[in-house]
């Protein structure tokens, strides 16, 4: 069943496309990375997607319901972002309680595994100013997944975190997935790509160039790794 | 609305700055009563001091917490949360902590040493223009993408109510003087909220006589219901207008 659909999507910055003619749709059960160079409208899309910026042109619609001023289709959305941030002064404690406030939910409806697979559990007093770049990313993706999101958007998700608290997140975006919901990675690292992603999007200069299953990139191209197969499929000599 | 503004507003009670704020006022205002024997001087020099240093603290600090929450504020956004509560509460809970700070700082003293009417005035123009200036830092926050530009236009706009109005002002009123120009100078400085709340509490000090004529005309003005009125509704505007162009504007500004 299709969870995501996007219809012509494109977005401008000034004169800039950033996003262009995007049609592409994003199902449930499955796990999408999103690669692409730097500037290719891989931030945009994502951002489109979750209501932060307004596309010039298109429609986007979210389990049915078409994106506009109602906040509500985010319910189902978790969120991690490449960079995280937070009130200096508040605690990891309230954080997580004032983001459990905020989406409405109460204590025992939420998913705490990760909290304490992370460590973070032990930390909750922590201010997050003295949190260090890792630990956010830490909260950062205990928030996306502890409301248990039938969509998870992950901006970078590894960047900056130790090599088991990564395969921790990504274990549980892997749940996400098995839970029959959608998980939207972006990511410049193919290995990870290759161990988790059901479908390849491949975005340059503001279009999806291509929407493949990874079997059949690698087919394709005859390539034994994606890292390999695709500057091949890109460069057009397959 | 309610929960962004709690938790907005818990975070910015440990802020240093705010709490530095708070500490500096509450050492000027004191300094000024016990350095001042008189109630009444230590008021006079202390409405110069806080019309000058309220816009500018409210201003750029304003401008730089909402810079520098960007990305919370993002993180706000994908919730399911309207972006009308989100702006709402972080503007009611940083116009909160200034008064606030406010209260502790300038509003301790003055009940201790200077319990007037004036005071009263003072204390509330202060308040009015925390929020006033407050409102225009987060309209130049949203509108500008870079910081050290935001600032630069927040100062921009501190001198030119503070000091270029004035000067402004003064010119004209030299520039006419062989006319009767202080009809036209009342609603003129009325239309600079630091003019107004400078306006209010010097002639409730009784310091009209120092104004000369413009003095006279100001206490006739100011002094009368429809005068108290109209200062409340500019004053009212100067906070309403840049509140409403800042939702207008958030509500589809790219994040």
């Amino acid at each position: 069943m299709d969870r995501i659909v996007f219809q012509g999507v494109g977005k401008r910055y000034g004169r800039q496309w950033a996003l262009r003619g995007v049609d592409v749709t994003f199902r449930q059960g499955e796990v999408v990375m999103i690669i692409g160079p730097n500037g290719s409208g891989k931030t945009t899309l994502i951002k489109c997607l979750l209501g932060l910026v307004r596309p010039t042109e298109g429609v986007i619609t979210v389990e049915g319901t078409v994106i506009g001023n109602d906040p509500e289709y985010r319910r189902s959305i978790g969120f991690m972002p490449q960079i995280s941030q937070f009130p200096p002064a508040l605690s990891i404690g309230q954080l997580l309680e004032m983001m459990l406030d905020v989406r409405g939910l109460k204590a025992g409806e939420t998913d705490d595994r990760l909290i304490s697979a992370l460590g973070l559990d032990q930390q909750l007093d922590k201010r997050l100013s003295a949190l260090s770049g890792g630990t956010c990313q830490k909260v950062s993706a205990a928030l996306a997944l502890r409301s248990r999101p039938r969509l998870l958007v992950m901006d970078e998700p590894t960047a900056g975190l130790d090599p088991v608290s990564a395969r921790t997140v990504l274990a549980h975006a892997e749940e996400v997935r098995a839970q029959g919901g959608t998980v939207l990675i972006t990511s410049h690292l193919m290995e990870e790509v290759e161990a988790l992603a059901d479908r390849v999007a491949y975005l340059q200069d503001g279009e999806l160039k291509f929407l493949l299953p990874i079997a059949e990139i690698l087919q394709r191209t005859g390539a034994p790794r994606l890292a390999q197969a695709i500057p091949l499929l890109i460069s057009g000599s397959v | 609305m309610g929960k962004v503004f709690k938790y907005t507003l818990v975070d910015l009670a440990r802020n240093r700055f705010v709490l530095a704020y708070a500490f500096l006022l509450l050492l000027l205002s004191e300094g000024l009563f016990q350095i001042e024997g008189d109630p009444i001087k230590a008021l006079l020099s202390l409405v110069q001091v806080v019309q000058a240093l309220v816009p500018l603290i409210a201003l750029i600090f304003t401008i730089v917490y909402i810079y520098d929450t960007q990305e919370f504020t993002q993180l706000l956004a994908v919730q399911p949360i309207g972006r009308s509560s989100i702006l709402g509460g972080r503007m009611l809970a940083l116009g909160v902590a200034l008064v606030i700070a406010q209260v502790f700082g300038l509003g301790l003293p003055l009940l201790v040493h200077g319990r007037s009417i004036a005071a009263v005035l003072l204390f509330g123009s202060a308040a009015a223009l925390a929020l006033v200036f407050s409102a225009l830092g987060t309209l130049i926050a949203l509108k500008q993408r870079d910081k050290a530009r935001g600032v630069g236009i927040g100062l921009a706009i501190w001198f030119l109510f503070v000091l270029v109005y004035d000067a402004l002002l003064m010119w004209l009123m030299f520039a006419f003087s062989d006319r009767p120009i202080e009809p036209l100078v009342v609603p003129l400085a009325a239309l600079n909220p630091i003019d107004l709340a400078r306006i209010a509490v010097m002639l409730r000090l009784d310091m009209a006589a120092m104004m000369g004529y413009s003095g006279a005309v100001y206490k006739e003005f100011f002094g009368s219901t429809v005068g108290i009125g109209a200062a409340l509704g500019i004053m009212a505007i100067w906070i309403i207008w840049p509140t409403w162009r800042c939702f207008r504007f958030f509500q589809r500004k790219d994040l």
